[in-house]
């Protein structure tokens, strides 16, 4: 027996109809019915913070939001003992969301087939998934469907996984586990990423993003004098300024990403005008003619 | 003499005239045929030449379970896919992509994803302040989706994906493959 109910669709940023327009969803999973208008009220945060966001926000014309209410019996999310700090919760939810997955506390997954069958009825045109997961416990996952909880940042994790998922975009992070605590991320083997916004090739003539490498930076931007660690030096030019900066994709060195940082490399920063462009140039076909 | 001069002259200044008010005719009648096409072909069609409906696309989902993906259905539907990826230059890449092929194996359309079957998972910090880092995830199974357009030439859809090192520091993480992809499935699209 379903620990819940589908409520039905409603369409909370209306750029025009569905088969010609990029269509984002937003599920709910942990809230009952009386916590609905919350999650209505949770739903609408995330779609105001993404439409505010470069370049979304100047790509309103191409983009749906759409909020599916779905009701659990019971609120939040699994959160078993086994993990550390874990609260041995198990609330009974539509789509099965829990915590400590793989021994991983702030692992947050729930049944992805199920979200993806839900949405699929209700907008069958749909180009990304955020699954909103009603738990104060900080935690997200990627994939097909960007899981995330209402914490502080909880926003921050969705859209980062949405870069992943719908736009292609690579992390930007130079470690694997941290910095200082990684074996083994000296140097990237030398095959080329297929990812648009990061790359081995460091000639300016030939690397990736190189018509947005103004002649005045220097290339490399930054080059990482110890590949045993992360690169400790600040950026030496301008924010916003797109180069070749030594370390991305989990290695300290021999690869590079666009600009000193983006939110594919740490939370709370804007996407970076490669990661921009990538995006822009996915999302126009979606604009009206 | 100059009287048949004159009067040859003057025929090939006719055939000329003729030869070229032909030739103005066909143009007229080539214009108001493309004209004609155009009312009657709207122009969407006409900028997705190899797809008979403009805005059809097939939703393939897969499930996956360590290493083994597998087709779980196919969906057509009307919706715009984003552009494709580059079609060139790749071959030597690492990552994870889906192609549309036609019948001679030519890539008509790529995606490059963030591999969906990764054997790791993206921790995310407790604070604001805090990094992103990654864990392995060794018993990762689910589903992924590819979206690609339905062009009336295309046959397949292939998955490339790069294998996990067997040796060295990286071994066995996904994430972390060093080796260009390789194509890892191929399935037929319906028609």
């Amino acid at each position: 027996m379903a620990n819940g109910q589908v409520l039905g669709a409603t369409k909370i940023v209306d750029a025009g109809p569905p088969e010609k327009r990029w269509n984002a969803v937003i599920v709910s999973e942990g809230y009952r019915s009386d916590e609905m208008p919350q999650f209505e009220i949770d739903a609408q945060l995330l779609a105001d913070t993404l439409m505010s966001v470069a370049p979304f926000d100047r790509l309103r014309a191409a983009i749906n939001i759409y909020r599916v209410d779905v009701t659990s019996t019971e609120s939040g999310a699994k959160d078993p003992k086994k993990c550390n700090g874990g609260t041995g919760a198990e609330p009974k939810t539509f789509f099965g969301a829990s915590f400590c997955n793989e021994g991983i506390r702030r692992l947050l997954k729930a049944k992805n087939g199920r979200v993806k069958d839900v949405v699929e009825k209700h907008v069958p045109q749909w180009h990304m998934i955020f699954l909103a997961v009603n738990s104060p416990i900080s935690g997200g996952s990627g994939g097909p469907v960007a899981t995330y909880s209402k914490v502080p940042g909880g926003i921050e994790i969705a859209i980062h996984e949405m870069g992943h998922t719908a736009f292609g975009l690579a992390d930007e992070y130079e470690y694997y586990s941290g910095c200082g605590s990684d074996e083994g991320h000296d140097k990237h083997s030398t095959s080329e990423p297929s990812q648009p916004n990061i790359t081995t090739n460091k000639n300016r003539a030939t690397t990736k993003w190189r018509s947005l490498i103004q002649p005045a930076t220097p290339v490399p931007t930054t080059s990482n004098a110890n590949c045993a660690n992360c690169d400790p030096q600040p950026s030496p030019v301008a924010v916003g300024t797109v180069g070749l900066f030594e370390g991305a994709d989990y290695y300290h060195c021999r690869v590079y990403r666009p600009e000193f940082d983006c939110r594919m490399r740490n939370l709370h920063q804007p996407f970076c005008t490669v990661c921009q462009q990538v995006i822009v140039k996915k999302l126009t076909p979606f604009l009206p003619s | 003499m100059v009287a048949k001069k004159g009067a040859r002259k003057s025929k090939a200044r006719k055939t000329a005239k003729k030869k070229t008010s032909k030739a103005k005719a066909r143009k007229t009648a080539k214009k108001k045929t493309s004209k004609t096409k155009a009312r009657k072909t709207p122009a969407k069609a006409k900028a997705h030449k190899t797809s008979p409906e403009p805005n059809m696309a097939m939703r393939l989902t897969f499930s996956y379970d360590g290493d083994d993906v597998k087709l779980v259905s196919q969906q057509r539907t009307e919706m715009i896919v984003p552009p494709s990826d580059p079609l060139k230059g790749y071959a030597k890449h690492k990552g994870f992509w889906a192609e549309v092929k036609n019948g001679s194996d030519k890539t008509l359309y790529r995606t490059v994803m963030h591999n969906p079957t990764k054997n790791d998972a993206e921790v995310f910090p407790d604070s604001p302040g805090g990094f992103i880092s990654r864990q392995p995830a060794p018993k990762r199974k689910g589903v992924f989706v590819v979206v690609v357009p339905d062009m009336d030439k295309g046959e397949e859809v292939t998955l490339s994906r790069s294998a996990p090192d067997t040796e060295g520091p990286t071994i066995g993480i996904s994430a972390l493959a060093t080796e260009p992809a390789a194509e890892i499935l191929r399935v037929k699209l319906k028609k």
